[in-house]
């Protein structure tokens, strides 16, 4: 009873641009993580029986500060939709955004199936093709963003759009670890970090993931792309506005935002 | 005695004895140029002791700093030799008033004005340790530019050639081995070499010209933390290396 609930207030609020309630408490219980996934696949069900392709998967909460601040001590995954790709410098509606925030990545672009449910980072660096820089446009139709692990969870953890780069780099040219990271806004860092910041190494991220889908019976394929976590705090989106992210070793991404009206 | 001196004395006084003041600005009006006034007459007394003028350091570099303080230009302090540790050494937390420690990068100079590239001859990672000596590290403008800028210490890691980008290196800071703090070289101004820029800018202001061998601290690519004692302390800057330090009690 209580998924169909949140899956109807959730596509009200995809549908009308009007945030909902936090699920939490009136629709799903909290901490139950499970529950909250499942509410997720019936949210993606959806979207592919409307003929909308997934692509892969982002992971979320991996930074050490989100974590503590929803009292969870793992990160979460949604399923990134080849729709809401936006191109690499392109300006994008903030129609069917509601709240956006924008954070950079590392984007990991698989070459082989990462079917085992045990996963060691060898297994992820085997599996990689290649990196690019990616600017993630986080969203949630949680009101405010008053979210718990369950209503990120349930909301495809907190996704909205993201944009990649296009030039692809080979794993072994990027210190994933030391890597900088910062995002301007007009030429002013509004967000710095380094890949240190996404669970130690965005690679974790990524083992972790496989692992994760694995078990669940769904695991990344060759061709997948992953969205490995922020490098840095998330910044809320002003309309009319344009973030470039650049990442030492990886290059750089940029996106503009159309104004409000 | 000069209300400046009188000042710079208090100040003087309590770095030497670890103990923390009030703000001066709790009993005295003062604007910036005279903090920077007292910032001098404290250092002279430092001189007078023996102690070597070494460089300058930046404060209030990011962007989070001056929204915090609500300004919109850096400030500069002084570094003499006394606060130099070397990498690797011990500090003993008991010295300071409430330490803190921050990454940073610092530039070797050549004396040569000009552009950046004449006037660095070398890069290291670099540990800022800040202490203010202000009760519960609470200050205005004025009693931080008074202060020093909480200048307390500094650690250089081994000076490294001038790489072609230093605006985007990743940086963390590790205590005994763990991350707690990561950013960027970009916190600092967006890009370390404008901190250069404007440091000598504001030095050559107040008559101080930047010399050959001094050391140039560019400000701190993340948030300080607390130094705790019996803690290892390590600045990792990519591409650069690392500088550390020990506490004691």
């Amino acid at each position: 009873m209580s998924v169909e609930q949140a899956v109807a207030a959730l596509r009200e609020a995809y549908r009308t641009g009007v945030p909902c309630p936090p699920l939490r408490g009136a629709l799903l219980a909290e901490g139950d993580v499970e529950t909250a996934y499942a509410v997720q696949r019936a949210m993606l069900a959806g979207w592919v029986a409307g003929g909308r392709r997934p692509v892969g998967a982002k992971v979320g909460l991996t930074s050490a500060a989100v974590q503590r601040q929803l009292g969870v001590d793992q990160p979460d995954f949604g399923t990134l939709l080849a729709d809401l790709a936006v191109p690499d410098g392109d300006q994008t509606s903030m129609t069917g955004l509601l709240q956006p925030r924008v954070e950079a990545e590392v984007a990991f672009v698989l070459g082989a199936d990462l079917p085992h449910e045990q996963v060691t980072s060898v297994d992820v660096i085997r599996a990689t093709d290649h990196l690019l820089p990616a600017i993630e446009i986080a969203d949630s139709r949680v009101a405010g963003w008053d979210i718990s692990i369950v209503d990120t969870v349930a909301d495809n953890a907190s996704s909205g759009r993201y944009v990649l780069g296009t030039r692809p780099v080979r794993l072994a040219d990027v210190d994933l670890r030391l890597c900088g990271m910062v995002l301007e806004h007009a030429g002013e860092p509004v967000s710095v970090g380094a890949g240190a910041a996404c669970l130690g190494n965005p690679l974790h991220a990524v083992a972790w993931l496989a692992g994760t889908l694995a078990r669940a019976g769904s695991p990344l394929r060759a061709g997948d792309l992953v969205l490995s976590g922020a490098l840095g705090p998330m910044v809320p989106v002003t309309p009319g506005a344009a973030y470039v992210a650049r990442i030492s070793g990886l290059g750089s991404v940029r996106v503009c935002f159309a104004g409000e009206g | 005695m000069g209300v400046v001196e009188e000042l710079a004395i208090r100040l003087d006084e309590a770095q030497q004895a670890g103990k923390a003041i009030s703000q001066l600005t709790a009993t005295t009006e003062l604007d910036v140029d005279t903090g920077y006034q007292i910032q001098a007459a404290l250092v002279a007394r430092r001189i007078q002791r023996g102690e070597l003028m070494v460089g300058l350091k930046l404060g209030l570099t990011s962007q989070a700093k001056m929204t915090q303080m609500g300004v919109r230009e850096v400030i500069w302090g002084r570094l003499t030799d006394a606060m130099r540790i070397p990498d690797g050494g011990t500090v003993e937390v008991g010295r300071y008033v409430h330490p803190r420690v921050e990454p940073e990068v610092a530039f070797l100079l050549t004396g040569e004005p000009g552009p950046f590239g004449s006037a660095v001859r070398a890069v290291a990672p670099a540990l800022e340790l800040i202490d203010s000596r202000y009760a519960n590290f609470r200050f205005t403008l004025p009693d931080v530019v008074a202060d020093n800028t909480s200048a307390a210490g500094f650690v250089l890691g081994p000076w490294q050639p001038v790489p072609d980008g230093l605006d985007n290196l990743g940086v963390l800071l590790e205590v005994d081995g763990r991350v707690v703090e990561t950013g960027s070289t970009a916190a600092i101004l967006g890009d370390p070499r404008r901190a250069l820029a404007q440091g000598t800018h504001l030095a050559a202001r107040a008559g101080v010209r930047l010399a050959a061998g001094w050391v140039f601290l560019a400000g701190a690519a993340t948030a300080a933390v607390p130094l705790a004692p019996g803690s290892h302390v390590r600045a990792v800057v990519e591409g650069l290396g690392t500088a550390s330090l020990k506490a004691s009690e």
